[in-house]
């Protein structure tokens, strides 16, 4: 089996995301699988910048520790991270920028390989952002890739750019690819052979992929404010609106982008918001809205660590209970969180069903480890998944025609009111913040009252009746060990398991709320041990499976250092706790 | 214990409706529960008269009420609307102007909803040219909330917020909006119901961004800025006296706040607007644009 780490680390602001993005999509066109997984900090110049690529002829899920090629392009991620490499593994970097007696060398058997950038750079008087072309040219005869695969990615990359700038992207290329050649030991094996059957996917981020399945689901309005890490959806958006019909506000705040969206959707277009806590905070007082209104909404919810501007650009799940409270009064709404690009397919494609059959918020809860790495997929699993646009009740100018009054808060058996949209004929009615009876006009009757909030909370009972799946046990059932989680880590736990298939099997939630209290606990009580695994500190599935269940999780792997979990840390913790 | 059963059944009390005539037909609604004598009324005739006038069909004009005394006109006056939360009127709006640029657009507020509380709105909404109109309450006081001072308040003005008389300046909505890009400005009374028609009207039928901040004696609230106050004060613009097209003249009568204060249109330019320099809605509105798209080329740039 062949699993290659890549990590290329060095200031940012010098293409090292680049120079990532296009090793794992090269790797992805040659037929293999590829991962990725970015640290960097919340600056634009300066500071320390590292992505790392997991490349394998089998499935991969998540990074993993060790490190197979280090390309350093500064002093510090030679230091930082040259322990990380693994016994026979290779450190690319320059001699002339990084001096010998600066570096942290490690006691095992490394390959040192000195590519001068900077003199590379200088001899052939190309831009210092043409580095990365340099160092993607190393990496590809290290790898033992085709350089025709990068320089027709290097043509993709620069299609707007005129050939002078292509043609000196595509010599950097070729001169890293040389200087390493040249550089590399007799008898060195080439990591990458050539695959036979080439299986086509695609290689997209979280983002990407919640934006696709957008376009897919027929959302019509995106809205959002820039909030790491859910900018690169606004950006993909933005970039597709005129292709796809959408149109994409970039708003003065939060605020105005969910009440944007909520008029859009009152207004009958299917509407989706982006955000992350901070922005989410400031929009809560609208999510109420929303559920008193009736009006249905996507929201997309990228966790970071918090409190407050906390860490912008790492990773956490410390808001699932920050998201399951959102909203002052009580009104149903629904959490969805997926675990991983195919996932966040078909799920955001599910919100806008969703949203519009229960006319309530409806959210896709992330977090920057699934929004902002790139994974590849089957391009079959997204092009083969079949789904209808389902628009709930929302009614024809024919149906509306038909009936000899409209109400828009219709007491009715599911909860669900037909929605007429403004403009058609016969549709008067308002969708009112305050109390309403069923006519939408404002009351404060008792009995209206309780009619109308009993018709919404209904809207929650009819959800676990038709639209609400169970969470999903991965592996063996018979194994000794449930580990227990949600969101992205399912990622690092299927990658430890793909390795210990017999040790533990998985409970993967993706459907957060409202939860089946009696089957979930049924199925709970059901594991001989568990594990619960989570990315914040205070076990936020578990709490919440307490309250609905009030089953007791003694056993947590719990990590909230800003980082995501690794596979090595789940395995860790088996062996220590069985 | 069952809810259902806890309290006796009320009958829904009968709300009185507002009286029709052949000027607000179609658009009346429950009759108000503003104090008598309070500037609303007039506001609210002079709504019903314009969309009477301008032949809009309720349903197919949509309105956003913002939440205070002016926003309590959505059950007073029937049409497609929304009720906002307090302040956010405005995005609402815009959303519902982006999804359907076929339906008129107005946005119904008080001066703390949209010069306080939703500030920053309304100066993004003016710089977008937005193709909405906002109708602005100004009373300069808090009335739905019984009395506290609003952004519009006179410097000193003691309310039970600010006991020794506020300190801050007041906001001036007419040179905010002038600043920020807003293509239509008029100053309303809600004592001249027959001139409030007119720029009512003329605000809606604008194509872009309009506002009407209309002042509007709070009988029970501020005994200062009364209808009296007014009169001695309100002078109406005119061809003689005004050129609306020019910024410079704009601008200036922007400023006469105290001893005159200048009723009409204050300025009127052309810019397009927002939903207009957006091409994917130049065939027809975002509402009717199919849902189903072949997806083939969005998957493609990700092989």
């Amino acid at each position: 089996m062949i699993d290659i780490t890549v990590k290329i680390g060095g200031e940012a602001g010098f293409g090292i995301m680049t120079t990532g993005l296009l090793l794992g999509k090269i790797a992805t066109r040659s037929g293999y699988h590829a991962f990725e997984y970015s640290e960097y900090p919340s600056l634009i110049r300066g500071g320390h910048n590292v992505i790392e690529v997991r490349i394998s002829d089998e499935k991969v899920y998540s990074q993993q520790k060790q490190v197979d090629i280090l390309l350093c392009l500064n002093l510090e991620t030679f230091n930082k991270h040259a322990s990380e490499v693994k016994e026979g593994g290779i450190i690319v970097y320059d001699t002339e920028k990084i001096p010998e007696s600066k570096l942290n060398k490690p006691d095992v058997n490394l390959t040192y390989v000195h590519v001068p950038f900077v003199s590379i750079l200088q001899e052939h008087k190309l831009s210092t952002v043409m580095l990365n072309n340099i160092a993607l040219g190393a990496l590809m005869h290290l790898l033992g890739a085709d350089l025709n695969i990068l320089n027709a990615a290097i043509v993709e990359n620069f299609a707007r750019k005129n050939q002078e700038i292509i043609d000196k992207n595509i010599l950097a290329a070729k001169l890293g690819y040389e200087k390493t050649q040249k550089e590399m030991p007799q008898g060195y094996k080439l990591k990458l052979p050539k695959l036979k059957n080439i299986i086509p996917r695609l290689y997209i981020s979280g983002n990407e992929m919640i934006g696709l399945a957008s376009i897919a689901a027929g959302c019509r309005f995106y809205a959002a404010y820039p909030m790491t890490p859910t900018s690169a959806l606004l950006h993909y958006l933005a970039s597709q609106a005129q292709n796809c019909g959408m149109v994409v506000k970039h708003a003065e705040d939060e605020i105005s982008v969910i009440n944007m969206a909520l008029g859009a959707s009152f207004a009958g277009v299917r509407s989706m918001i982006g955000t992350s806590g901070g922005g989410f905070a400031l929009m809560v007082e609208s999510v109420s809205l929303a559920g008193i209104t009736e009006t249905p909404i996507v929201i997309v919810m990228g966790q970071r660590p918090g409190p407050a501007t906390g860490m912008p650009t790492w990773t956490e799940q410390g808001d699932l209970l920050f998201v399951l409270h959102a909203g002052h009064g009580e009104f149903p709404k629904i959490l969805l969180a997926p675990g991983d690009v195919e996932e966040a397919y078909k799920l955001t494609i599910t919100a806008f069903n969703l949203a519009e059959i229960y006319q309530t918020p409806v959210f896709i809860i992330g977090d920057k480890y699934l929004q902002e790495s790139h994974q590849s997929v089957e391009k079959s699993i997204i092009e083969g998944y079949k789904f209808k646009i389902d628009r709930g009740k929302l009614l024809s100018q024919e149906e509306l025609s038909k009936l000899t009054e409209y109400k828009r808060y219709l007491i009715t058996k599911d909860g669900i009111s037909p929605r007429a949209i403004p403009g058609m004929k016969g549709s008067l009615h308002q969708a009112n913040s305050y109390a309403h009876g069923e006519d939408g006009h404002t009351s404060e009757e008792a009995d209206v009252r309780i009619k109308q909030v009993e018709k919404r909370n209904k809207k929650a009972q009819t959800f676990l009746m038709n639209d609400f799946q169970m969470p999903v046990l991965y592996g063996n059932r018979q194994t000794p060990l449930t580990l227990i989680s949600w969101g992205s880590v399912k990622a690092p736990i299927l990658q430890a398991m793909s390795k210990f298939k017999d040790k533990f099997n998985y409970l993967h939630f993706s459907y957060l709320w409202p939860l089946d209290k009696i089957k979930i606990k049924s199925l709970l009580s059901t594991f001989k041990k568990t594990l619960l695994v989570e990315n914040n500190s205070g076990a936020q599935l578990g709490q919440l499976l307490t309250m609905v269940t009030g089953l007791e999780f003694e056993k947590k792997l719990l990590k909230y250092s800003g980082r995501p979990i690794y596979p090595e840390e789940i395995l860790d913790k088996i062996s220590f706790s069985t | 214990m069952n809810n259902n059963n806890s309290i006796p059944p009320t009958p829904a009390s009968p709300k009185p409706v507002a009286p029709v005539s052949e000027h607000t037909a179609g658009f009346s609604g429950y009759f108000p529960t503003w104090c008598p004598g309070c500037g609303n009324f007039g506001i609210w005739q002079a709504l019903k008269m314009t969309f009477n006038k301008m032949k809009f069909d309720p349903d197919r004009l949509s309105i956003v009420f913002g939440i205070g005394c002016s926003g309590n006109m959505n059950d007073f006056l029937w049409a497609n609307s929304f009720h906002a939360l307090h302040g956010r009127a405005i995005p609402n709006a815009i959303g519902i102007k982006i999804a359907n640029h076929d339906l008129p657009v107005v946005v119904i507020v008080g001066d703390g909803d949209c010069y306080g509380e939703g500030g920053n709105h309304f100066l993004h909404a003016a710089r977008g040219n937005h193709d909405i109109t906002v109708i602005v309450h100004d009373n300069r006081v808090y009335g739905l909330t019984t009395g506290q001072v609003a952004p519009t308040a006179s410097q000193g003005f003691k309310s039970k917020s600010t006991p020794q008389g506020i300190i801050e300046v007041p906001v001036n909505p007419i040179a905010l909006a002038v600043s920020q890009g807003a293509t239509f400005v008029a100053q309303g009374f809600s004592g001249d119901m027959n001139q409030l028609v007119e720029l009512i009207e003329k605000g809606v039928a604008h194509k872009g961004f309009s506002l009407v901040n209309i002042f509007q004696p709070c009988v029970t609230f501020n005994q200062i800025n009364s209808y009296n106050w007014y009169r001695d004060r309100i002078y109406k613009l005119t061809s003689e006296n005004h050129n609306p097209r020019d910024l410079n003249s704009a601008w200036q009568k922007s400023q006469e706040v105290t001893e005159k204060i200048p009723l009409g249109v204050v300025y009127d330019v052309d810019r397009p607007t927002y939903t207009d320099s957006l091409p994917q809605l130049s065939g027809k509105p975002l509402l009717d644009s199919a849902l189903n798209i072949d997806l083939a080329q969005f998957i493609n740039d990700f092989v």
